[in-house]
């Protein structure tokens, strides 16, 4: 074996003058495929020269693998694969030596083909000369059986910057193709390429669904609520006359509705991550963050062009001031008015819009300043490249993408690009549009939780000043007070919290921190907006309170690097602002040596990079939008991950769909509402989700890829309590505006949860059903207190963008839908709305099917629960439901900081004083609540939380 | 929570596999890798929750994890510092901490012994702790690194190994991996003072493996798991009526949609239900135990009876079949009174692990149930003043802490690692978080680099991107 080794190293050095055709496939074999494996893969563990060698075998040369490691000689065996133990381990057939170790790093059947013919062809290595040369002549050559060449401003190694891609796993980063036109004679674009992919399959599409599975389809796919009866039947009659014309009309109407928005807008809310508090140690609510709400909500309903919409939430401040600055010549009026929020309701909507970019969770409490401010960049950053680009900027932040054409320097190109953006509640004068109910109310409550908590601590504070006092009159010494003694040595002044217990030292800390809350609690009536500004970093920062500073040097600009491993203590190369540059799509403010730069202002930065990503030709936009719109219409999107196009992204089922689609949209004004309406109009979405062939599309099929039929989803958390609201009559549509209180589950409501150094105040509900029974998209988001009913029926955690929502079915679901008075109350408002609106037994199991299923019952079915109803009725006779209490103040305990034992202390809950429960139970006669227990059955049924 | 359905090259092969047995896609998510790896038969496909074996041997099969939220002092509990009792109020100049100003070194109020035969050293607050049949079970580990200095970060990473509060929790992994096995009682339960840790249910979410492998916590007070019993004029065969009647229009619907296996997942969790409504009451029901037991845990003594009662259901728990269970005990973030806060909540916690221990002992459980007891983080040497008082506390430190444990194939009666001599920092057997947590899979029978999850076009793992398993901690 030994003599193979010079004998190879004198054929690669003979060759290393020669041109490319000269060298020798084998050469090439290993420096193109060989090479850049074992380095990926084997060389952290086996050649790492900063590192212990694993099993002490060295891979880093031809003449080190013949020797082997500590336990095998045979690790290669040139010209025998099979002798060799490197094929074991990277096949995973021994147990104890599965290489590399991490599922995640693991060969490809590809890969493992490489190393194998390598092997067998004689393990040739030439020398580095020879490898350098191959290479150099392997970058003038685009494409190759190797993969295409992706321009991109560069990796941190030209290994990185001139490896190859397969092509169809670059997919999205490619212009759009729109080699593929729908097929002419097609009734629908969307038809035509859905049923293409089928013939091919050799599938026939399902049948077309009737007339009620696709109103209660569009129903909840446009509104998020289930159509009610005398739509039903009114649509009924209408699709019997024409069904064409009765389906258009139902979707413009539907389309026309506030619903459209306000369900739409959770999509977009979900992936933006929206709450109305900031999470992490304090959860501080984020005051006015409603405003960003309703702006997402007004957007869809105005049917605002996509690329407006995008530009605005990324660059809504540099807009707003922009269009400030153009009527305030004076520098320093100018900034008056900033400061002051001297906005028009058309720039005071553009800050509005910003607070996208305020959306994640973040609180620099016990942080280092600057720590602080590169955990906001990176999330920023993340959140912009997931929700627009679908682009998971993280994995490209402390080396080259494993796996996409994206350098370490475009991360942090765009990371500049943030760089001066500066985070605050700015002021933004409230909009006409803007509902401003509850505010004189709202403030009365927060007031009266304020002068408590005021009037506690100065009871506390004032026995511990007085025995202050005494211990100054002890020594006969003039009394100082608390902020003046502050800095004294200890020898010169009482102790700390003099005179309380540790009881009283618990309760002071508690009401101070109540105290603020409550003052900032205040904040929410004044027209504040969650928003953004450009300036230099500010030495410190408190998330409980972010202010403009419009004092700060205007040309301040950060030096921007690469941060090595992502570190900031490890500055590395310089970078400009910049876009990404794998898409070969120039920057607006393009140069000639640097096509993806971006302005180096303070100013400026984000309004030219939304441009960039609203611009037309920006293809990793186009298909990221309709890819989810798709999506939210089928419960499955095109391409399968959504936030992630890149490599290891799910391919889509139907590029050339995609690619036309995206076209199509941008073409035409990006408009959502043209967009739904092409979907909805196509047989694709008519279609019914049974199918004749189902047992042959199982085998086939089993994820629906073809979407041979519609895809079953289960009714999402909020579905599920807007449905029932509006099945028991109780839903108030009213639009927009403070966070809505719903009641929630009492446990939870008045559970205490820590926040720094304190406990959070409970939960109070709204007073009246009213205010309660809101559409859920309004209701209060706490990032640290999730909404029982919600977060069991999977509403996602708001501290990371969802782009589909889980559906599992979990017992906690069935409790929640069993059990809960949230339910039961809902059941006992349906059964007394069914006692109104119809007399008989007969006739309300009817009127019960309508309202909750949008159906007749079945003759058997009404039978049977009319036996239930009797069934029940009989059980009531000697039931005893009691009427819930609500408390109107609260023991609390909580385990001091200081001394480790805990302490009680009383939080008033004033909202119950005067408290309009729902109807209860208890209230209701044995007969009504046995047809509660009939319409809880139907909240609970598989018909009733499923769509079809 | 996203969940994204395994979408790894084979997934139409086991999508297909689920829906032959009957079942949706959402159940696809059942430790992938482990079933995929090893072949296993495809029957256990119709639980996501069904025990499964390890995929190596493994030494522990339950856990029971301690949490003491806020970060208890390592120098004033299992890693004394005389040298600090030294330099004990003169000037600190150490820059790491939050600490600003005027610093100085805080010496430890308490004493400490070497106990039992191994000599673990031990703060003399520990009464019962230090019980020569117990002590000799401990292994303490002085090694291991946090990266957060703020709580919620600090508990995020240790209780899910991001700092981000988005990933799944240790119990997930777990019960992800090996399922549980009792199907009447949650796999993971969750139990907690109070008032819910800093970051609240974030810290046992199933982040983004499927909502199975979510903590379930069972409630201090009221009723153990939100709305587990009807409401209170409806008897159990006043559900049993409803749930037939509701089984009958589940039924006739199923009959009509063979396409929607998730139906029938669904009919099965409201069975589980009613199930789990017989079960829990039992298992929180301690008062069946007898008064020796009562009395060893601590329940009759109102300082120990919250976290004894919790101790004596975690026991109770595993032994029905539960995989993971968490105990929070918060109070520990002493800035001041060190001497008052840390001593009340040693004595909070002390009889009832110590019994908690013996207990599993007894019942030749401990062999194979792994307790954990550890913070957050550490504390640090020194403090500032506050108010401008010398105050007598500690700071947040991410560069040392200290951690317990006991059975679950841990060396039994050692010390690993070590930190510096005033406890600034661990100088021996250093680790990060997340080589614990891939110990703490090894010893369950899994492999972090095997453990994985497809989600958002990268297969995650508990470690974030791999770690080490922590030899010396390991018989």
């Amino acid at each position: 074996m030994n003599s193979r080794i010079p004998l190879t190293l004198l054929t690669g050095f003979a060759l290393s003058s020669q041109a490319l055709a000269e060298f020798s496939d084998e050469d090439r074999h290993f420096t193109l495929k060989v090479l850049p494996l074992l380095t990926e893969k084997c060389f952290g563990c086996h050649g790492d020269p900063n590192q212990k060698l694993k099993g002490g075998l060295d891979m880093t040369s031809l003449e080190k693998l013949l020797h082997g490691g500590d336990n095998f000689t045979n690790v290669l065996v040139p010209g025998d694969a099979e002798a060799s133990f490197l094929m074991t381990t990277v096949r995973w057939d021994d147990e104890d030596y599965e290489m590399p170790p991490k599922e995640n790093d693991r060969l490809d059947e590809k890969q493992i083909a490489d190393l194998e013919q390598w092997i067998n062809s004689g393990a040739t290595w030439p020398e580095e000369s020879v490898q350098e040369k191959i290479y150099l002549a392997e970058r003038e050559r685009e494409v190759t059986d190797e993969g295409v060449l992706i321009k991109t401003s560069g990796g941190l190694a030209d290994t990185w910057t001139y490896r190859r891609y397969q092509a169809e796993d670059v997919w999205a980063f490619r212009p759009l193709d729109r080699s593929v036109e729908p097929v002419a004679q097609s009734a629908h674009p969307v038809d035509s390429f859905i049923s293409a992919k089928m013939e091919e399959a050799g599938v026939a599409k399902a049948p077309q669904a009737d007339a009620r599975t696709l109103l209660r389809r569009a129903y909840f796919d446009l509104t998020g609520l289930p159509p009610t009866p005398e739509a039903t039947e009114s649509f009924l009659t209408a699709y019997a006359a024409d069904e064409e014309k009765a389906w258009t009309d139902l979707i413009d109407q539907l389309l026309d509705s506030p619903q459209y928005g306000e369900r739409w807008a959770q999509h977009w809310l979900d992936i933006a991550r929206y709450a109305d508090t900031g999470g992490m140690s304090n959860d501080y609510e984020r005051s006015n963050a409603w405003r960003y709400r309703d702006y997402v909500i007004r957007s869809l309903n105005e049917d605002k062009p996509y690329d407006q919409f995008i530009m605005e939430q990324i660059a809504g401040d540099e807009l707003a001031d922009t269009s400030l600055r153009k009527r305030t010549p004076d520098w320093d009026q100018y900034q008056t008015a900033r400061e002051e929020g001297h906005y028009s309701e058309k720039e005071a909507e553009l800050l509005i819009a910003s607070g996208f970019l305020r959306m994640g969770p973040w609180d620099p409490a016990m942080v280092k300043v600057e720590e602080a401010r590169q955990m906001y960049l990176d999330d920023v950053i993340n959140s912009v490249g997931q929700t627009f680009l679908s682009t998971t900027m993280r994995c490209f932040k402390c080396h080259d993408h494993k796996f996409d054409p994206l350098p370490a320097r475009d991360y942090y190109r765009f990371y500049a690009s943030f760089a001066t953006t500066q985070l605050a509640e700015r002021q933004a004068p409230f909009l006409e549009v803007e509902e401003r109910a509850g505010f004189e109310e709202g403030k009365e409550l927060v007031e009266e939780l304020l002068s408590y908590a005021t009037e506690k601590k100065d009871e506390l504070f004032n026995k511990q000043e007085d025995a202050a006092k005494a211990w100054y009159a002890e020594r006969g010494k003039p009394y100082v007070t608390l902020e003046e003694r502050k800095d004294l040595p200890d020898e010169e002044k009482p102790p700390r919290m003099v005179g309380l217990d540790h009881i009283e030292q618990g309760r002071l800390k508690v009401r101070e921190q109540d105290v603020w809350i409550w003052t900032r609690r205040l904040e929410r009536y004044q027209p504040m907006v969650q928003s953004v500004y450009n300036g230099p970093d500010s030495k410190w920062a408190n998330a409980r309170k972010l202010r403009m500073n419009t004092k700060g040097n205007a040309d301040w600009v950060p030096n921007s690097t690469i941060l090595s491993g992502g570190s900031i203590e490890a500055p590395g190369v310089p970078v400009t602002p910049g876009v990404l540059s794998a898409l070969g799509l120039p920057s607006p403010t393009a140069s000639e040596s640097d096509p993806y730069k971006l302005p180096e202002d303070q100013f400026g930065r984000r309004r030219a990079l939304a441009e960039w990503i609203a611009h037309p030709d920006n293809a990793l936009t186009a298909r990221s939008i309709v890819n989810r719109i798709w999506q939210y219409h089928f419960g499955k999107p095109i391409a399968g991950t959504p936030n992630n196009f890149g490599v290891k992204g799910a391919k889509p089922t139907h590029p050339e769909l995609l690619d036309w689609m995206a076209a199509d949209f941008v073409e035409n004004g990006w408009t959502f509402k043209r967009l739904h309406r092409l979907i909805m109009t196509s047989d694709t979405y008519r279609q019914s989700a049974q199918h004749p062939d189902f047992d042959k599309l199982v085998n086939g099929d089993p994820n629906n890829d073809l979407f041979a039929y519609f895809p079953v989803r289960r009714l999402t958390a909020e579905e599920i309590r807007d449905g029932m609201l509006q099945i028991t009559g109780e839903l108030n549509l009213a639009q927009g505006g403070l966070p809505a209180r719903p009641e929630i589950n009492m446990e939870v409501a008045l559970q205490p949860r820590m926040i720094q150094f304190s406990l959070a105040p409970a939960y109070q509900p709204s007073p009246t059903p009213e205010e309660r029974n809101r559409r859920s998209v309004y209701g209060y988001r706490v990032r640290g207190m999730a909404d029982p009913f919600l977060e069991t029926f999977n509403q996602p955690n708001p501290n990371d963008s969802c782009a589909v929502r889980d559906a599992a079915s979990v017992s906690p679901q069935a409790f929640t839908l069993m059990n809960s008075d949230l339910v039961t109350d809902r059941s006992i408002a349906f059964a007394l709305r069914l006692e109104k609106e119809a007399a008989t037994r007969d006739e309300q199991i009817t009127r019960a099917f309508q309202l909750a299923l949008g159906r007749e019952p079945k003759a058997d079915e009404a039978a049977k629960m009319k036996d239930y109803i009797a069934e029940m009725e009989n059980y009531h006779q000697d039931s005893h439901p009691t009427k819930r209490e609500y408390p109107t103040k609260i023991t609390r305990t909580l385990i001091e900081e200081f001394s480790g034992q805990p302490f009680q202390y009383e939080e008033i809950l004033p909202v119950f004083e005067n408290y309009q429960p729902d109807t209860q139970a208890a209230e209701v006669p044995p007969a009504t609540r046995a047809l509660a227990d009939f319409c809880l059955v139907l909240f609970n049924c598989n018909e009733f939380v499923h769509l079809y | 929570m996203i969940h994204q359905i395994c979408s790894r090259p084979i997934s139409s092969a086991s999508s297909r596999r689920e829906f032959l047995y009957g079942l949706g896609a959402s159940l696809g998510s059942v430790a992938m890798t482990n079933m995929l790896a090893k072949e296993a038969a495809p029957s256990i496909l119709q639980n996501p929750l069904a025990p499964q074996a390890p995929l190596n041997p493994a030494k522990a099969k339950n856990v029971i994890m301690l949490f003491m939220e806020g970060g208890p002092g390592h120098m004033d509990t299992f890693d004394p510092k005389p040298k600090l009792n030294q330099l004990h109020k003169s000037e600190s100049k150490l820059a790491a901490g939050l600490e600003t100003g005027f610093k100085f070194f805080v010496g430890s109020p308490f004493t400490f012994s070497k106990v039992g035969q191994s000599g673990i050293e031990m703060c003399d607050e520990f009464q019962y702790l230090r019980d020569p049949e117990i002590v000799d079970e401990l292994c303490n580990y002085r090694g291991c690194q946090a990266e957060s200095l703020n709580h919620p970060e600090a508990l995020f990473h240790m209780n899910t190994g991001s700092r981000l509060g988005a990933d799944p929790a240790l119990g997930a992994w777990a019960t992800y991996g090996l399922g549980s096995s009792n199907q009447n009682l949650p796999g993971y339960v969750v139990m907690t003072e109070n008032a819910l840790p800093q970051g609240g249910s974030r810290n046992w979410s199933n982040g983004f493996l499927p909502a199975y492998h979510q903590g379930t916590a069972l409630r201090p007070t009221g009723s153990p798991i939100l709305d587990l019993q009807s409401q209170g004029y409806k008897s159990r065969a006043h559900q049993r009526a409803a749930l037939d009647a509701l089984g009958y229009l589940n039924q006739e619907h199923a009959s009509h949609h063979p396409e929607h296996a998730d139906l029938a997942a669904r009919i099965e969790s409201y069975e589980l239900a009613y199930r789990m409504q017989m079960e829990v009451p039992e298992v929180v029901a301690i008062d069946d135990e007898p008064e020796y037991m009562k009395e060893m845990y601590g329940l009759n003594d109102t300082d120990t009876a919250d976290f004894g009662r919790q101790c004596l259901m975690a026991r109770r728990l595993v032994e029905k079949g539960t995989r993971f269970v968490q105990i929070f005990s918060g109070g520990w973030d002493s800035h001041d009174y060190l001497e008052r806060g840390h001593r009340a909540r040693i004595r909070s916690v002390d009889r009832p692990m110590a019994a908690l221990i013996k207990d599993l002992k007894q019942r030749g459980m401990l062999e194979d149930t792994l307790v954990i007891w550890t913070g957050e983080f550490g504390r640090t040497p020194d403090n500032n003043k506050r108010g401008g008082v010398y105050s007598i506390g500690r700071g947040h430190n991410a560069n040392a802490m200290t951690m317990l444990m006991a059975g679950g194939g841990v060396k039994a009666g050692s010390i690993v690692g070590a930190t510096d001599e005033i406890g600034a920092e661990a100088v021996d057997v250093k680790h990060p978080i997340r080589d614990f947590h891939c110990t703490l899979l090894h010893l369950l029978g899994l492999d972090d680099n095997k453990l994985t999850y497809f989600h958002a076009g990268r297969y995650k793992q508990l470690s974030q991107f791999g770690g080490k398993v922590i030899q010396e901690l390991i018989a």
